[in-house]
């Protein structure tokens, strides 16, 4: 038997996970059928996909509290939401709430409209009122002509093996007091705003005054969480090859709130996105590229 | 304290005894029965994102409430084993970081129930196969973050093109990743 002639481990993968389309099934068991060191390999590939899904459920499953609970309480909420008008603004709203105090809400159009303007208020007050105050979703995007976003060439492996710190970038305090005078901000107050890349440096935007704008970190729709999680998946999709950096850029540039109804397939941001606390931790899947690197694969071709 | 209560100031009305004549719709029929389903794989899923019990029931419950609201809206039933992953995927991420931020806790669930689990009955047995999985737990804990998503995902059932899915990856790389994963377990086992 040739060296070229055998399987490849990728391909009794498949194989084994029925991946492979019938023809090459058939070929595949073919060749597993007349060779005896590619057999060994596969009963050792299947032994242990069985061992890791046992170990990983007979770890987990001990902690699984009985469904009932669950079941009763989801049919509840399921029940709760069905039986509310669906109304657009309302919609939103729920989102970002815990489902159980978000099924408070249902079918209450009043109190939805108290608190989208307490909302608004609260934005407000939060903002400071010297200069032009920045309702909740007006300075949700970056003034074009101030921030049209700028990026240096960069290569995949320059922004899928960034250290987590590059990734996220820090802003310099001068550039920061730079970037609230462009914007006629006054008076800021800790925690209003986020001086936040328009194209984050893990997409190869550069800390440029025209890649940075004050994103107002109090707003509970569009705000800065939002679009860290937009950061992420941009940035996991150029990292796994499915996304084209240029495409990456361009979309969260020209308008980061459509990207992000765009990448998620929703017109609204997900819940846990739009929560009021920022997670700083973020990781990206650096290895996801280094995939390419490993295909060491033969194939079939000398199979019947 | 959460929003909803600080803006109105008053209390919502109770809505404990939400007795509704009518019978639960065909959406909410089609979403319990894939809480049946998927409620098990999907738990064990969000719980392997190193967060405590309780938020990981909270992601499930949120996955099939944005599952009705997918559903009502007439949206795509297209892999929709995949579509829930995914949602619940980036549930859970956002949690984790939430918590991560909070500093809530320092030993993961995770960990401590593999330290405490094992369900043979034989000592010896108890004491080989008990060490064999810590050594494939602990080999796939090092592996990359996206290599261990295709693995748990994969042992959860999930096809490859649901996979990519979740992860936003290619059905290539999501083969590469697992034959990579695999290769690594191999070799860790035989040492």
């Amino acid at each position: 038997m040739s060296k070229e002639a055998h399987l490849c481990d990728e391909e009794m993968l498949q194989a084994a996970d029925g991946e492979l389309s019938t023809h090459r099934a058939a070929q595949v068991r073919v060749h597993l059928a007349e060779c005896w060191g590619c057999r060994t390999r596969m009963a050792e590939i299947e032994r242990t996909i069985a061992d890791f899904t046992r170990a990983h459920r007979q770890t987990l499953d001990p902690r699984l509290p009985p469904i009932a609970g669950a079941r009763a309480h989801l049919r509840a909420q399921l029940a709760e939401l069905a039986s509310k008008p669906e109304s657009r603004s309302g919609q939103w709203l729920f989102q970002f709430l815990l489902p159980l105090r978000a099924a408070a809400f249902i079918g209450i159009a009043f109190i939805v409209a108290v608190v989208a303007g307490n909302l608004l208020i609260e934005h407000s007050r939060l903002s400071g009122t010297k200069s032009g105050v920045i309702a909740a979703e007006r300075g949700a995007e970056p003034d074009p002509r101030l921030t049209p976003g700028a990026t240096r060439r960069v290569t995949l492996n320059d922004v899928c093996s960034m250290a987590h710190e590059e990734v996220v970038g820090q802003v310099s305090t001068p550039l920061r007091q730079e970037v609230f005078r462009e914007y006629g901000i006054l008076n800021v107050r800790g925690g209003d705003y986020e001086v936040d890349y328009l194209i984050a440096p893990g997409l190869g935007g550069v800390e440029d005054i025209r890649n940075l704008w004050p994103e107002p970190s109090t707003s509970r729709t569009w705000n800065a969480y939002v679009k860290d999680a937009l950061e992420e998946r941009l940035h996991e999709m150029v990292c796994a090859g499915t996304l084209d950096i240029s495409t990456a850029q361009r979309d969260i540039s020209s308008d980061w709130i459509a990207a992000y109804r765009k990448y998620f397939n929703t017109d609204r941001p997900l819940p846990l996105h739009s929560r009021l606390e920022r997670p700083r931790h973020r990781q990206f899947p650096v290895s996801v590229v280094v995939a390419n690197a490993v295909a060491e694969c033969c194939s079939l071709t000398g199979s019947p | 304290m959460p929003p909803a209560e600080s803006m109105d100031g008053q209390p919502f009305p109770s809505i404990a005894d939400s007795s509704r004549s009518s019978q639960p719709s065909a959406i909410e029929q089609e979403v319990m029965e894939l809480f049946e389903q998927l409620r098990t794989p999907l738990l064990r899923y969000t719980l392997s994102f190193d967060m405590p019990l309780h938020d990981a029931e909270e992601v499930v419950q949120e996955t099939f409430l944005s599952l009705f609201r997918h559903l009502q809206g007439g949206k795509s039933r297209s892999n929709l084993r995949g579509w829930i992953f995914r949602v619940a995927h980036n549930l859970a991420l956002k949690q984790r970081y939430a918590n991560q931020r909070s500093q809530a806790k320092t030993v993961s669930d995770w960990a401590v129930a593999e330290e405490q689990f094992d369900p043979s009955p034989d000592p010896e047995e108890q004491l080989s196969s008990a060490q064999r999985r810590h050594r494939l737990l602990a080999v796939v804990r090092a592996l990359p973050e996206a290599d261990q998503g295709c693995l748990r995902l994969r042992a959860e059932g999930l096809r490859y093109r649901e996979i990519a899915t979740v992860l936003g990856m290619s059905l290539g790389a999501v083969s590469l990743s697992l034959t990579r994963s695999l290769a690594r377990l191999i070799r860790a086992d035989g040492r």
